[in-house]
């Protein structure tokens, strides 16, 4: 029986225990009951910043680290009773990946770890060259792998997991390290590796928003080890689009003023920024129409209108509106350089 | 609807598995003809300092032969060691362990693959190092009983290789101070194994109890096969040797099937499979 | 400059000491830095009684025994010198960053063989007292030659710091080998510097190498001034000590000016070659 989903958790956590010498054992939770369902052909995406368990989510998933609570199916199969089930039908790359053998070409490690998938050598040779001229790496076939770049190296690594053909691929973080050209090369190939069969079903994490709104048919974001929303990325924008938000510059604006704009019925937020002698503002309004009222409203106060924009929403800001903070200020938060 | 590719299962997925793992080895790190120089010159030169010690002390041709022969043996245990017990550690520094783990092959497949290839790496050195050795110090061999001498040498390797395939899984465990117990396991066992004297010499129960490695009662046996006046400084007869040298074998690599699926499970516990702890 | 360079040196071998020492529990660490000198020792011990069923008083035992113990630095420098390259290279990814920063390569080297040899003097120190205390070694603290111990010594460690800084620029070059490299050219040097045997029962041909080396006559130089009778080298033993200590200055000189034109060509060419960074996962 051909299974519906190509992942499913339910209740999933996983709790790590650390063992420290001066204030002894702490646990970190990475993940806390997640509930997720991939279906078959699709591209699913995990976002979040580091440290929100995308990672951890992939390795139990992957079959590499067992949850704590809740369980993991993977095409059907339990991750933790039947992981030797999952093995053959998966496979996962990670970025920045050193995977390989130094001394080994590019095609000599490529078909070794077909290999470990019981795949022909003259079949594993054939997918090779032409995963390589996809990825315009064609002309390295023969190149050791210590002499790639970092990029090219990541191109490897990428072949690596779509040459044994998985039912379901886990890409954690692919793109990383990767050029622009080379980015969109990578996301150009996974598109086309989907819609060639139906069969296909990828689950990637990022925290590059864009890559994510691009290429992926849904989207779950996680923070804290917690899923804060799951949907297509269309659906998610609409939910907070249930505010229109719109970026003002004007003259300086004073507390009367804004006091003023506050007021305005339909005004659900206001931001307020100076800088060069400008204000800039950020207004989330209940609907479009406020907006004129908006406008009335710094007339009477004296408030010039030098520019009006309306912001499109990204993933970025529904991850700000879900989290209150935007990405790369949760990153620093978590970045233990950075007290 | 496109064909999938066809995957090969069972006994040809294992058998894929390992010639794919041992490849690596076998012909990968064989590239460098100056590594081999380094890794066969060095040794030949290390050799050379207790052969002269026995030169110097009046020590027989037998005894210098005992050297080289105990030299080229000691790479095999040094591949054991650093490129087996110790190679899941450095798989998963540098990232491979979780590819091995989440592919369908085996991991005993893969350890496998790594011993096969290992011990063609090691033969050629060790192999180099008989040659050179005895044409430099002008060893020579009375070899008493050929298909005896080929016995002791597959058992010995089987033994010492299932060794290494056990210990492979215990290291899953190990963080940084895998390194240092690898370091530790050099010196003090050729030392106890009499790579370089006859395992004679030591008391008998420190013999005894080294013959637990395989590289002892191994190079026991080969010495008292190729060197003619060597039966009188036997530990055991090489027969008993090779009889020990299959039981270890068998018992190394039963324990080894063992650990590895409980190590396996356990490193899957406690998330052990993907730290790079440097 | 100085005082790059006392950071360089203080820093590194703070680096080596946390790369050497904190793997495990102190205890644990003690055993590891003694057993392999120890066995090492063992072998040679073995290797003599087999031969000459236990005589331990003879000079010979005594001449190969302090040879023995005081080369355990040998190695510790080499290793821990061109280690500073390899692992900070191939395990560490650190070399680049090393590179980059305003510290002196040389001293940062040197800082990384000081941790180790620091590490290894308990095991020379035991060796020493166990020879003392178990197989007759004739050394009685009253007949030690003080000043011509620590001079050599301390000369000495010049010697190796030159040598160990000649191997880890190699190292530079030789990514694919540099594992075994300093390992190899310390058991080269065991071979050619009369540590456990005369320089006399190596053939005619190759003693000249042993002669150009300041390892033989730093080791010399310790037999005489710790033993009650130094056996030596007969061709040595013609060579009083401050002729000794003379041929073994000059010796260390002429080496250090050959190792400070060895950084120079490996460091330039390395970086040539794209080495400082070369992984190559092995």
């Amino acid at each position: 029986m051909t299974p519906q989903l190509a992942v499913e958790t339910e209740h999933l956590g996983r709790v790590y225990r650390t063992r420290e010498k001066k204030n002894g054992p702490k646990t970190l939770l990475a993940l806390d009951d997640v509930n997720l369902e991939v279906a078959r052909g699709e591209l699913f995406g995990l976002l979040g910043p580091n440290g929100a368990g995308k990672t951890t989510l992939i390795k139990i998933l992957t079959t590499l680290l067992s949850p704590t609570s809740g369980t993991a199916r993977v095409a059907g199969f339990d991750v933790s009773r039947e992981a030797q089930k999952v093995r053959p039908l998966i496979n996962m790359v990670s970025g920045g990946e050193s995977s390989g053998y130094g001394m080994l070409t590019v095609r000599e490690n490529l078909w070794m770890f077909a290999q470990f998938y019981g795949i022909s050598s003259r079949e594993a040779n054939h997918r090779i060259g032409e995963l390589l001229d996809e990825l315009h790496m064609a002309d390295r076939i023969q190149t050791k792998s210590y002499q790639l770049s970092t990029g090219l190296r990541q191109k490897m690594n990428i072949i690596r997991g779509f040459l044994t053909d998985p039912d379901v691929l886990f890409l954690d973080e692919p793109t990383l390290g990767l050029d622009v050209g080379a980015s969109r090369d990578v996301r150009a190939f996974i598109r086309r590796w989907m819609k060639s069969d139906e069969r296909r079903s990828l689950l990637l994490t990022t925290h590059y928003m864009m890559e994510a709104d691009e290429l992926c048919d849904r989207v779950a974001i996680i923070n804290d080890g917690r899923v804060l929303a799951c949907d297509t990325p269309a659906n998610l924008k609409q939910q907070f689009r249930g505010e229109v938000i719109y970026r003002l510059e004007t003259t300086p604006v004073d507390g009367v003023g804004a006091g003023a704009i506050r007021s305005v019925p339909g005004v659900r937020r206001v931001t307020h920024q100076e800088a060069d002698g400008r204000s800039t503002l950020e207004l989330a309004l209940m609907e479009e129409p406020v907006i004129a009222r908006v406008i009335a409203a710094m007339e009477a106060s004296g408030i010039g209108l030098l520019s009006l924009k309306k912001q499109e929403l990204t993933l970025e800001d529904v991850f700000v509106r879900l989290v209150g903070k935007s990405m790369e200020e949760m990153e620093l938060v978590h970045d233990p350089a950075n007290p | 609807m496109i064909p999938r590719i066809h995957k090969d299962t069972g006994w040809r997925l294992f058998v894929r598995t390992v010639m794919g793992r041992a490849y690596s080895r076998a012909v990968g790190y064989q590239r460098q003809l100056s590594r081999l120089a380094i890794e066969v010159g060095l040794p030949l030169v290390a050799l050379m300092a207790y052969i002269f010690v026995y030169r110097a002390i009046g020590g027989s041709q037998d005894l210098i032969g005992y050297v080289i022969l105990g030299g080229a043996m000691s790479w095999f245990w040094v591949n054991v060691i650093w490129s087996m017990a110790s190679q899941f550690f450095w798989e998963r520094q540098i990232g491979n362990l979780a590819l091995y783990i989440i592919a369908p092959g085996s991991m005993m497949a893969i350890l496998l693959g790594m011993a096969l290839g290992g011990m063609v790496l090691a033969a050629v050195r060790a192999g180099l190092i008989i040659v050179l050795g005895s044409l430099l110090f002008h060893i020579s061999y009375a070899v008493s009983s050929v298909p005896l001498l080929i016995l002791v040498f597959f058992l010995t390797m089987a033994a010492l290789y299932a060794m290494g395939m056990m210990s492979a899984s215990l290291f899953l465990l190990f963080g940084r101070e895998a390194r240092y117990f690898i370091d530790v396991a050099q010196e003090p066992v050729y030392l106890i194994s009499g790579t370089y004297f006859p395992l004679r010499s030591l008391n008998a129960w420190i013999a005894g109890v080294a013959s637990l490695i395989p590289l002892t009662l191994g190079l026991d046996a080969l010495r008292q096969i190729v060197f003619a006046r060597s039966a009188a400084l036997g530990f055991l007869s090489p027969k008993i040797e090779s009889a020990i040298l299959l039981g270890l074998a068998l018992i190394f690599l039963a324990a080894a099937r063992r650990s590895l699926g409980y190590m396996e499970r356990l490193a899957v516990a406690e998330g052990k499979l993907t730290e790079h702890r440097a | 400059m100085l005082r790059t360079y006392w950071s360089s040196l203080r820093t590194a071998t703070w680096l080596g000491w946390q790369v050497e020492a904190n793997w495990t529990k102190p205890i644990l660490f003690a055993l590891y830095t003694v057993a392999r000198p120890l066995a090492l020792t063992g072998i040679l011990v073995m290797l003599y009684a087999t031969v000459t069923r236990g005589d331990f008083s003879s000079p010979m035992f005594a001449y190969m025994y302090v040879g023995n113990a005081f080369y355990t630095y040998v190695g510790a420098i080499m290793t821990g010198m061109s280690f500073a390259v390899i692992d900070d290279r191939e395990r560490y990814h650190t070399l680049r960053s090393v590179y980059v920063a305003p510290v002196d390569i040389r001293w940062y080297m040197a800082g990384r063989g000081t941790a180790r040899f620091l590490t290894d003097s308990a095991a020379v120190v035991i060796m020493l007292l166990i020879g003392i205390a178990f197989l007759h070694l004739p050394v009685h603290f009253t007949t030690i030659h003080w000043p011509l111990l620590l001079a050599t010594f301390a000369i000495g460690l010049a010697a190796l710091a030159m040598l160990g800084l000649m191997v880890s620029s190699l190292a530079l070059l030789l990514p694919d080998s540099a594992w075994s490299f300093g390992e190899g050219v310390a058991a080269a040097l065991y071979l050619f510097s009369g540590a456990i045997f005369p320089i006399q029962v190596l053939p005619r041909v190759l003693r000249p190498v042993g002669f150009a080396i300041p390892l033989t006559y730093w080791l010399e130089l310790l037999r005489r001034s710790l033993l009650v009778s130094a056996p030596g080298s007969p061709t040595l033993t013609t060579l009083g000590n401050l002729k000794l200590l003379g041929i073994f200055v000059v010796l260390t000189a002429v080496l250090s000016a050959a190792a400070l034109g060895t950084f120079r060509w490996c460091d330039r060419a390395a970086r040539e070659r794209g080495m400082i960074d070369r992984i190559t996962n092995h």
